[in-house]
């Protein structure tokens, strides 16, 4: 355990000092951010600027700011420990150096996890943490429903996770999978929006099918202490059972790796 | 050997663009899938009009807005442009330089790749279209003379929208950045045609800034002639303004790219 710790230090030890030296990149990054953060914000701003406008799907305006803020910084998590990770994984396929990952005494899964990090793109994750900061300010939120939202997006990200690795392992079979970002974000898009802001139909799709409501309307429910004991038990339950089905589809996907030139 | 006359090479370009793009029919069919901006404020819209006295928002139900958001899809997958990306990834490795040797502009090229790509993708759109439109309950214009009008608008919008993003691809030669600016570009581009909200929900002053952009007649228009809300004059003027944004767009992409050129010191040369 103490030796995956060190790992974590010496991986973003490398990486950052790989990231800095091209401080030039920073501006572009910066604008990246801003125009999703525009993006999120645009959408909810047309919606309350309609005269008579006071809720979407029986949320306030505070309330989906909050539900944007974890867009946000869910954005934010993909973009800086996720993607720059997972984006990897084809690559290393076809062109046979995914040898050299499993090759190590390590376990496989954690190196291709956690071996890059996207600096670039930590404002998304203040520009995240600045909106659910500034939309619970004007809401009461209690100590209990700020560990509850901490805990359930705990588990948020592990869905995340989870249908990232799940998405990028098909490569192991299909090598060709960069298309795997949009096909995500096609879906996560709604996730802009609190669930109940969409017809019934699609609500269940968002989440029996594609957990994305676990994502950022459960940790904003948490937070403004609407959430249902059900609802709260599904999510670590959902990300759990995530993990361990990942998991073993990882492990069959390794165990049928034949490398790029035999 | 006699060079080919401008058809010839237009055939030909367009011939092997649209082979090369029947390769990527999967990939063509994911792409039109990632745009769903438009369709997710099309679900949020419809529930908000259910829950709305009167079941309306500005004039709109929910079955109007299924229909002006679908027409906005459908639009803007005609007006999708990748050139910037291609154009940073040429300009940074270098392999621009082999295209510079052609006795003709590589624009060409990718606008002949452009075009092609349509045509790969109408199929499916179409098929896509319809089954949204079942399940939303759109209803589009009965009139005919609105579907060519709107498909004249689109093409229109899709050249400009291809100069302009041409022109910041060609960004690349100064800056690292060049597709964040393509970003930025979208995001005004998506705000201002109404991908969010039909152009008159805006704030008034938005609305009379977006009037003056080309943006609401690229997007915006073609959308409300397909939904029935936009008749044959403002077809009309639309397109003038149009071609008048375009011969801006022509021109400035030529300065930035005889400008670029100049800069232009190929990798490892």
């Amino acid at each position: 355990m103490t030796r995956y710790l060190r790992l974590l230090r010496i991986f973003t030890g490398a990486t950052l000092s790989a990231q800095l030296e091209y401080r030039a990149n920073f501006v572009g990054a910066l604008l990246a951010s801003l125009g999703a953060v525009g993006v999120a914000l645009l959408g909810l701003g047309i919606v309350f600027g309609q005269p008579g406008m006071s809720s979407v799907g029986g949320w306030s305006f505070r309330e989906a700011l909050l539900v944007t803020g974890f867009f946000m910084l869910t954005e934010g998590v993909i973009n800086v420990f996720i993607e720059p990770n997972m984006s990897k994984i084809a690559d290393a396929i076809r062109t046979g150096s995914m040898d050299f990952t499993l090759l190590k005494p390590i376990d496989a899964q954690f190196g291709v996890s956690t071996r890059y990090l996207n600096v670039l793109r930590v404002p998304d994750l203040l520009i995240g943490l600045g909106l659910i900061t500034s939309a619970a300010s004007g809401l009461s939120v209690t100590l209990l429903g700020v560990l509850g939202a901490a805990l359930l997006y705990a588990s948020a990200v592990v869905i995340v996770y989870c249908i990232w690795l799940a998405l990028s392992t098909t490569a192991f079979w299909f090598v060709k999978t960069q298309n795997v970002a949009e096909l995500f974000n096609s879906v996560f898009g709604a996730a802009r929006f609190p669930v109940s802001a969409f017809p019934l139909p699609v609500r269940a799709f968002l989440t029996f099918v594609v957990p994305v409501a676990f994502i950022t309307t459960v940790p904003a429910q948490a937070m403004t202490g609407q959430l249902a004991w059900g609802v709260a038990l599904a999510s670590p339950v959902v990300a759990a059972a995530l993990f361990v089905a990942t998991r073993l589809f990882w492990l069959r996907a390794v165990g049928s790796y034949t490398s790029a030139s035999s | 050997m006699s060079r080919p006359g401008p058809l010839n090479t237009a055939r030909v370009l367009f011939a092997t663009r649209l082979a090369e793009m029947a390769e990527y029919r999967a990939e063509v069919v994911i792409w039109m899938l990632s745009g769903t901006l438009s369709l997710v404020m099309m679900l949020v819209w419809m529930a908000q009009a259910q829950g709305a006295p009167g079941g309306q928002i500005r004039g709109y139900d929910a079955a109007g807005f299924a229909t002006y958001f679908l027409s906005t899809w459908l639009v803007s997958q005609l007006l999708v442009v990748w050139v910037a990306w291609e154009l940073d990834f040429e300009i940074r490795q270098g392999t621009l330089s082999a295209k510079l040797l052609r006795p003709l502009d590589p624009m060409w090229t990718h606008y002949a790749s452009h075009v092609a790509e349509r045509l790969v993708r109408i199929v499916p759109m179409l098929v896509l279209v319809t089954i949204f439109a079942l399940l939303s309950g759109a209803r589009f214009t009965t009139q005919w003379w609105a579907y060519p009008a709107a498909l004249g608008l689109a093409a229109l919008g899709f050249t400009a929208r291809f100069l302009y993003e041409y022109a910041i691809g060609l960004l690349a030669f100064w800056t690292e950045s060049s597709t964040s600016f393509q970003e930025l570009a979208w995001l005004v581009y998506a705000a201002l045609g109404g991908m969010f909200a039909p152009l008159n929900f805006y704030p008034a002053w938005v609305q009379s800034v977006a009037v003056w952009t080309p943006f609401p007649y690229m997007l915006g228009l073609p959308a409300q002639l397909l939904a029935g809300k936009a008749g044959p004059k403002d077809a009309l003027r639309g397109a003038l303004i149009m071609l008048g944004w375009l011969v801006v767009f022509w021109f400035l992409r030529l300065a930035v790219w005889r400008a670029g050129l100049k800069k232009y010191g190929a990798v490892g040369a």
